[in-house]
């Protein structure tokens, strides 16, 4: 009898396998669609299992290694976010999907994230973490081979950063699981307060921390480590990006409340509290806070619909950083929910790109305009999702925030809680230049016989749309299950309503006066007369007339005033200067080619005799 | 029963609102003309040019966006009303949370931006973009005054805040909360769309910009709702800041509710008297003078607010 943890995590690798042996067009789909709701079907019933005991373990031991796994509440939410969104975009890599060596990296990738949520010790963690970025490197590479060498780098950094901090704590702990190492750090932490010698001292704990928040913040996209996403985000299909966008980033959100398990008590205990919240957490908090602001701007000021969204997604990933920095048990599931939506958002969004793509082939805003008439389906998924993400309630992307903000202005951080609104208005800001540019204005031309979305596609956002509508208007079936994750009620209220006890939201309510609101709206506009439906042409030009010759929409540099305010910022980048970094590292191996490498043997004798006698004059 | 006294309550708030909003409208109109010393039109003006245009006998449309946007852009506006304090009657007043209220009175404008941009218009595409800058800009001293409410009253609730007010004095009586009052009432400058921040419609530059398309009935749809958006947003500053008003002082309930919405309503002329003198007086900025004005001034002043109140 196989372990039901071991198939969520090896049903989709074992279906991209099958997919790209069994090459063949339906077939390779059909299996496809299977690996992936295999795990999410036994998530969905391990949810029971989890009602009756707080956790499923299992572990096997290889060559001396024993790998273990754990499925509790909080791996359990992550998991049904790989499950949920990962499914959907596989129904749209139906559609998109070239060939089955994408099925077989994408596959591979959901099994790595299932991996990282599900396991309990630092071995399996950092290996399913390799190969997720393997699998997604791969998915890049195939696409565009700068843009995946820039992720790929980075994510070696991350690994690195990742395996030394391991290697810090075996050697010290000498355990790998979660639960030794949790128990050690716990201990250090109330050694320290004793004032005994702790066996980690003040600047290891803080090394390790470091290399952590390196690693982790590579994945999800933290200033000033986003660089590579941008571009690996856009090179690569769309509807894989989903995924990358909406699952992969949050093994990084996964990450950083890893932090907070196995180093949290003993960082809280060692660098003190402000207000109620972590010092240490303050340092992610910030990032998050920058990432949001420097995401958003450079999300208005794109030229390219998959850049734009990738950026959105950096600044998004950034309140969730906000909420888990900031420490306290409610901000904590306030960002978990932010996970969530952003999941189901951006998902949706991805997919939304992912079809205008494969029926536009165009990737650029020039080239667009005036869709939704062609697309009405896509466009009624695109404004469940610009609202959602724009975070008018009641979708899920204001639940999600609005706890967020509440979180974080409780706790007294006016400078974080500005960095928030600045947020929510930036978003408002690249979603109506996405909406301006696609949707609206004169279409060109070429655009149209342009048609709607593929059906698989068509299902997949739809099964998102209505998970952000239905976790929008009922935002307590999602506060319930972030509850257990703590074991108390942080967020009380029925499912309709969140209460906070010093702030209140109820979904039902909004929804019902906006229904309201809306009729009686309508019932004035029907009791008016008839309308007559003219062509897009036919607007007010002082007196010229409007011709398809000529396009008159605003679709390049949409937000031209923006640069100009800005212009002084965005003189510095961290992607310029990483590439100034590596071309000097090039020049000085030029250099170091030219000069000391030359080639020359006799020249290679004399650096030995040099070294020698420099050795000896050491006393070696 | 429940349902039939909240409707007819609803109701009445509404008729209240829009009727106030319209009256503002026209004070607007007035007081701006006598400080042009003109004498300008009565100050049921606009009441008129609304049943105008509602009664058009035709209109033209743009397709389903263009109609649903400005139906959105009502309907949201009514939402919003619904939400904040009104004295003792309002409906979900326990709902009322400042973030919540923030949000709502932002989104009528998407409403708008979407009919607007759905025309194809390159007007209302320029006005769009401006008018999103111009959120972009006011979001960050509106956020930092926020943010200075909610860490001073440790509380999100509109209601409990104006509950406060009446023991603990008006808002505005403690620095922070000064400063911040400061910083959003220039915010409500470009939220009510008057100069200095009025480039998003510019009349006479880009034809008004996201409204140029409007005619016949949407632009009546868009006159109510810019009446009620009025009446609820100086109902909004007048709760948070100016102390709100919650009479108990006489035997009967009815005179009691007619009490508030008089205290309230002079509370609210004050802050349209402010936006109106400092609109007849200023000239129009740029977007970018007007963004770089709200991220320095009353983003100072704001964010210092936020800070004292955290300390």
């Amino acid at each position: 009898m196989i372990n039901e943890l071991m198939i969520i995590i090896f049903a989709p690798l074992l279906a991209g396998v099958l997919a790209w042996i069994f090459d063949v067009k339906g077939i390779r789909e059909g299996v496809a669609i299977i690996g992936a709701a295999v795990p999410l079907a036994y998530l969905i019933q391990a949810y029971q299992t989890l009602a009756s005991q707080p956790s499923i373990q299992y572990s096997i031991v290889l060559s001396g290694f024993k790998f273990e796994f754990i499925l509790y509440h909080l791996s359990w939410v992550f998991a049904m976010i790989a499950g949920v969104v990962g499914f959907a975009a596989v129904l749209g890599m139906v559609s998109t999907a070239k060939d089955s060596y994408e099925w077989l990296f994408a596959l591979m990738s959901l099994t790595g994230v299932y991996g990282v949520f599900l396991a309990d010790d630092l071995i399996s963690f950092f290996i399913f973490w390799e190969i997720m970025t393997f699998a997604s490197f791969m998915m890049v590479l195939k696409y565009n081979r700068k843009a995946s060498l820039k992720y790929f780098l980075l994510s070696v950094l991350g690994a690195y950063a990742m395996l030394i901090a391991i290697g810090i704590i075996y050697a010290k702990v000498g355990a790998f699981d979660f639960t030794s190492v949790q128990r050690v750090f716990y201990q250090d932490a109330m050694r320290s307060v004793m004032g005994s010698d702790t066996l980690f001292s003040r600047n290891e704990l803080l090394l390790i921390f470091g290399l952590f928040l390196t690693a982790f913040g590579v994945k999800a996209g933290t200033f000033p480590l986003h660089v590579w996403a941008p571009d690996a985000y856009s090179e690569t299909n769309q509807s894989y990006t989903a995924m990358f966008s909406g699952v992969l980033s949050k093994a990084g959100v996964y990450g950083m409340l890893v932090i907070y398990i196995l180093l949290g008590t003993r960082l809280m205990y060692e660098f003190g509290n402000i207000g109620a919240a972590p010092k240490f957490g303050y340092v992610i908090a910030f990032l998050g806070g920058i990432t949001i602001i420097v995401g958003g701007l450079l999300a208005a000021l794109q030229e390219d619909i998959r850049k734009l969204f990738a950026y959105s997604s950096i600044s998004q990933i950034g309140y969730i950083l906000v909420g888990i920095g900031v420490g306290t048990a409610l901000s904590i599931e306030a960002a978990i929910y932010h996970a969530i939506s952003h999941a189901l958002f951006k998902g949706l969004f991805f997919l939304i790109v992912a079809t205008i793509i494969h029926r536009t082939g165009k990737t650029q805003f020039k080239d667009m305009g005036g869709l939704a008439e062609k697309m009405p389906v896509t466009f009624a998924m695109a404004f469940v999702a610009i609202l959602s993400l724009a975070g008018i309630p009641p979708l899920v992307g204001f639940a999600s925030k609005w706890l967020i903000f509440e979180a974080v202005i409780h706790q007294n951080m006016p400078i974080l809680g500005g960095m928030l609104f600045f947020g929510s208005a930036i978003g408002f800001v690249y979603l109506i230049r996405f909406t301006y540019a696609v949707w609206f204005g004169q279409r060109p031309t070429e655009l149209d016989d342009t048609k709607d979305a593929p059906l698989p596609l068509a299902i997949a956002m739809g099964i998102l749309a209505l998970l952000n509508v239905v976790f929008g208007i009922a935002p307590g079936i999602v506060a319930g299950e972030l509850n257990k994750i703590f074991g108390k009620e942080i967020i009380q209220g029925t499912i309709w309503e969140l209460n906070l006890g010093f702030g209140r939201y109820n979904g039902l309510f909004i929804t019902i006066w906006l229904v309201v609101g809306i009729l009686i709206a309508a019932v004035i506009y029907f009791l008016g007369a008839k309308v007559r439906r003219v062509p897009v042409t036919d607007t007010y030009q002082a007196g010229n007339p409007v011709t398809m010759d000529y396009n008159l929409t605003i679709r390049r540099n949409f937000f031209l005033p923006l640069k100009e305010t800005l212009a002084f910022w965005l003189r510095m980048s961290f992607d310029r200067l990483y590439q100034d970094i590596g071309s000097w590292v090039e020049d000085l191996a030029e250099t170091l080619r030219h000069y000391i490498y030359n080639g020359n043997v006799q020249a290679y004798a004399w650096y030995l005799a040099a070294i020698l006698i420099i050795l000896a004059l050491w006393g070696v | 029963m429940m349902v039939i006294e909240t409707a007819l309550k609803a109701l009445l708030i509404l008729l209240y609102a829009t009727f106030v909003g319209f009256m503002f409208m026209g004070i607007i109109r007035i007081v701006t003309a006598r400080i042009h010393r003109r004498v300008g039109p009565p100050i049921y003006q606009p009441i008129l040019d609304t049943i105008k245009l509602l009664s058009k006998k035709s209109s033209i449309t743009h397709g389903l966006i263009y109609d649903f946007g400005i139906i959105y852009a009502l309907g949201a506006t009514i939402l919003a009303l619904m939400f904040i304090p009104l004295g003792g009657v309002s409906i979900l007043r326990a709902y009322g949370d400042l973030i919540l209220i923030t949000f709502l009175l932002e989104i009528p404008m998407l409403g708008i931006m979407f009919a607007a941009m759905s025309s194809g218009n390159p007007w209302a595409g320029l006005g769009a973009q401006r008018a999103l800058l111009t959120l972009l800009a006011i979001q960050v001293p509106l956020g930092f005054a926020i943010v200075a409410l909610g860490e001073f009253y440790g509380t999100f609730s509109t209601y409990q805040i104006v509950m406060a007010q009446q023991s603990m004095g008006w808002s505005i009586t403690s620095l922070p909360l000064l400063l911040a009052a400061v910083a959003y009432d220039l915010v409500l400058q470009a939220m009510f769309g008057k100069e200095p921040f009025d480039i998003m419609i510019a009349p006479g530059e880009i034809s008004l910009g996201p409204m140029v398309e409007f005619g016949g009935k949407h632009m009546g749809i868009l006159q109510i709702q810019h009446a009620i958006a009025l009446f609820a947003e100086t109902l909004f500053f007048s709760n948070i800041f100016l102390g709100g008003a919650v009479i108990t002082a006489f035997a009967s309930p009815i005179i009691n509710t007619l009490a508030t919405l008089v205290v309230l309503l002079i509370k609210q002329t004050a802050v349209l008297m402010v936006a109106i003198f400092i609109g007849a007086i200023f000239p129009r900025f740029t977007i970018d003078q007007a963004a770089r004005f709200y991220w320095k001034w009353p983003t100072i002043i704001a964010a210092a607010g936020a800070i004292l109140a955290a300390l």
